[in-house]
């Protein structure tokens, strides 16, 4: 009992006395019982549960985004790594967990530090969503101002800014990606370590990359001691990536400061995926002109194997490279019968495709992805002279211009074509069809396109269209390797363990050499079904031992 | 006796504030603010400096609340326990119905004494690892030192105005303000006292157990890791550390007929 320090109400009484001896009047009882009924309705009566969910009647939110709200604060009193896969709305469970202890009077100060490229979008999320005031840092805002601040990183850290942070004792501070913070000698890590907090949210979608270390200098922001020393750690677990399933111990250990939900355990999984894949076939004379590239340009090059990616996409992606590469002092025949070639071709096979599919599609909203710069300016007019309206999108836009265009495509545009899906980009969860006009050869970048409509806050079934033209490279590319390892329903999701795993940090780079290495086509499809293979076995493996968090 | 019905405590807290109610029907009430309403709700004092400098009156707006979800879709704004606009409102009230004083409502033929009542409703916070509270409301009869809780209860059933009703008059208090209030105070206290309070010892335990496992970590005691320990120990007690604190929500004095 004398542990607990009282606090009492001093003032309030030589207040009343000092109002009551002005002699004017005073509340009525209309609004003085009007106010004990108000504090009656807001006060927090239980110890237990959320307070918040009586307060936003207007979200649905899903059962597990609840429990682990609830679990970081009954059970790991505030400080805890939330480590669901992409798309389960770790923003919301972050929000949830602020929005209880705002109402319960527990934290006024916060800063959320995400990346720069997300700033507007935390700040419209909790705005909208949890009438969290939030807003994001602009030059010249004092930090100790405003009660919650969203900021980069890399503007945090830097002076001025950095001292004045220092010095201000937070109630909460949030980090989004943190599994950049994995390294305990970069100056990100030492600044987050010497921020003065009470509570603390470390988001990530990928506690452990590569080593077992990660997990323990994450934990030792929140928590240090909880895994031990530095030094103790390595000896018991190395410095190489080691399963956390070995060792029941740690596992345990890790879970009492770590929420991770997976696709696979949540509800999430109730809207479908629907994949189909448009098969199409060059027209005779766009025939000739891939042959052409194919056989004539130096066999073994990554040029060509540009070229040819870029023929299936546009024209006019194609031509605009070709272009670049003829010399006007110094003409190259070959390529100069090329590009004729092109220009009397009539439009691409894809592109009237994508008319007929979008219209067949209907009213619906609709995301095209392809990767060239050249395709989207072509697609855009394309789909304009067939009264089709739609707004581009690309990684490089200013975040004002993202936004601005994420809403003319909310509220007036049928179809949004974007070059990049960015992997930190844009929510489309509005929209629920999806047009790959042609494939990333690297799967995370997929993934990332998926992950802007597949995610939480989806309420309908998403279909996605993968185009590829038969008897060309995207044939291989769908056939030896997409289809093969089942990219699109299985593999999704555990991508980045399955390449961490194989060391294959540039999968784009690995099918390009496959190629320019190979003397012929057919070797480079034996090469290609080899790496399928082999993604598929450690995925089969692999998946077994995921489930380090719960 | 807390807000159970949101549309007619809008509609009381307008109307209280002299604002004209428009229309009210099916959940959806249209309110004409006031001047001074305007100026607390509306956020706009860049117009009313403006509008006022040109000499002008300035037009109040015009809110529409909609407390049924059923009719979320017409024009008007959504207002729930958590929305923006409630809380403001509340703050609102809070901020300004701290101090009252009010008299029972009488129709007496002789002369009639009125009892002086020193009301307080205050909240008590307990917060630990977690955080709860709890509402009292307490009224102390100022000649005889009765006290009662529950007070806002009984107020409720007994008419209630700003000024003395004819033939009336008030009895003077005996107990001070200041020592009214503080047997109050002691009441609270003893309430306190006799609780066992595990909510603490469970939050002290765990404020242990994080500083022993703080300690852990620090295997070399240099003056930088010292204090970076000694940094984190400090948040750690202030996430856990066991406190209760007293807040007055509001009172004032009430002179009631009956003894």
């Amino acid at each position: 009992m004398n542990k607990i320090s009282i606090q009492k109400d001093s003032n309030y009484i030589d207040q009343l006395q000092a109002e009551l001896e002005k002699g004017e009047a005073l509340s009525s009882w209309e609004l003085f019982s009007m106010t004990y009924e108000a504090e009656l309705t807001s006060m927090t009566p239980e110890f237990h549960g959320l307070r918040s969910l009586d307060f936003l009647p207007h979200v649905n939110f899903m059962d597990h985004q609840v429990s682990t709200a609830q679990q970081v604060i009954e059970q790991m009193n505030g400080r805890a790594i939330l480590a669901d896969e992409v798309g389960l709305g770790k923003t919301i469970e972050a929000g949830l967990v602020m929005k209880e202890y705002m109402i319960r009077g527990l934290v006024k100060k916060i800063l959320i530090l995400v990346p720069a490229s997300l700033v507007n979008q935390w700040e419209r999320e909790l705005n909208e969503k949890f009438y969290i005031p939030a807003i994001g840092h602009r030059r010249n805002y004092a930090w100790e101002e405003y009660d919650i601040l969203i900021s980069s990183m890399d503007t945090a850290k830097r002076s001025p800014h950095r001292e004045k942070i220092l010095d201000i004792d937070y109630d909460l501070i949030l980090i989004d990606e943190a599994h950049k913070l994995k390294n305990h000698k970069t100056k990100n890590y030492e600044f987050v370590r010497s921020l003065k907090k009470k509570y603390c949210l470390l988001l990530t979608a990928t506690p452990v990359q590569n080593k077992l270390v990660e997990i323990f200098n994450l934990v030792s922001i929140l928590k240090p001691g909880h895994l031990g020393n530095y030094d103790d750690f390595l000896t018991k677990f190395g410095k190489d990536r080691t399963k956390m399933k070995d060792d029941l111990f740690l596992k345990q250990l890790v879970q009492k400061v770590m929420v991770r939900n997976t696709r696979a355990e949540t509800t999430i999984k109730n809207t479908k995926r629907n994949i189909e894949t448009v098969w199409l076939e060059f027209s005779e004379p766009e025939k000739e002109v891939y042959q052409l590239l194919e056989n004539s340009i130096h066999k073994s090059s990554f040029a060509k194997i540009t070229y040819l990616r870029e023929f299936c996409s546009s024209r006019e992606a194609c031509y605009l490279s070709l272009a670049k590469l003829n010399d006007i002092n110094n003409p190259n025949e070959l390529i100069q019968t090329i590009t004729s070639k092109i220009e009397t071709l009539p439009h691409h096979k894809k592109a009237e495709k994508l008319v007929e599919l979008i219209k067949d599609i209907g009213d619906e909203k609709v995301i095209v992805f392809t990767e060239y710069r050249a395709s989207q300016l072509y697609l855009q007019w394309y789909l304009q002279q067939h009264g089709i309206s739609s707004v581009p999108f690309r990684g490089g836009f200013k975040r004002g211009k993202k936004d601005w265009m994420r809403q003319l495509f909310e509220n007036h545009a049928q179809v949004l074509i974007a070059t990049e899906a960015g992997g930190e980009g844009i929510n489309l969860q509005f929209c629920n069809y999806m047009i790959n006009y042609d494939l990333p050869w690297n799967p995370m970048r997929l993934e990332q396109r998926i992950g802007r409509i597949h995610r939480y806050g989806q309420e309908k079934d998403v279909h996605i269209y993968n185009f590829a033209i038969r008897e060309t490279i995207e044939e291989h590319i769908m056939t030896l390797l997409y289809e093969k390892i089942e990219l699109f329903e299985k593999v999704i999701g555990h991508l980045d363990n399955i390449l961490a795993e194989l060391e294959i940090t540039n999968m784009e780079k690995e099918i390009a050499t496959i190629y320019s290495e190979s003397e012929s086509m057919g070797e480079a499809k034996i090469k290609l079904d080899n790496l399928s293979h082999v993604l598929k076995n450690t995925f089969h493996t692999g998946s077994e031992e995921e489930q380090y968090g719960n | 006796m807390a807000i159970e019905n949101l549309n007619e405590f809008l509609a009381g807290y307008f109307q209280s504030h002299h604002c004209q109610l428009l229309s009210n029907k099916n959940g959806i009430l249209q309110v004409q603010l006031t001047e001074e309403m305007d100026r607390a709700l509306m956020n706009r004092p860049f117009y009313w400096h403006y509008i006022k400098k040109m000499g002008r009156e300035g037009e109040p707006k015009q809110l529409t609340f909609i407390t049924n979800p059923d009719k979320r879709e017409e024009q008007g704004e959504w207002i729930h326990f958590g929305s923006p606009r409630l809380q403001q409102i509340l703050r609102h009230l809070k901020q300004n119905e701290k101090y009252t004083k009010l008299f029972q409502r009488v129709d007496p033929h002789v002369n009639t004494p009125m009892y002086p009542w020193l009301v307080v409703n205050l909240k008590i916070s307990y917060k630990g690892k977690q955080k709860k509270e709890e509402i009292f409301s307490l009224g102390l009869q100022m000649v005889t030192g009765e006290m009662r809780a529950e007070m806002m209860n009984t107020l409720r059933t007994i008419p209630l105005q700003q000024t003395i009703s004819d033939y009336c008059y008030t009895i003077s208090p005996i107990i001070r303000l200041n020592s009214g209030y503080k047997r109050m105070e002691a009441v609270i206290d003893n309430y306190i006292e006799n609780q066992t309070h595990e909510w603490a010892k469970a939050s002290l335990l765990a404020m242990k157990e994080d500083i022993d496992t703080l300690k852990h970590f620090y295997v070399e005691q240099t003056d930088i890791e010292t204090e970076t320990m000694e940094k984190e120990i400090a948040e750690i007690e202030e996430r856990y550390r066991p406190v209760i604190s007293y807040e007055v929500i509001n009172g004032g004095m009430f002179y009631l007929s009956k003894v």
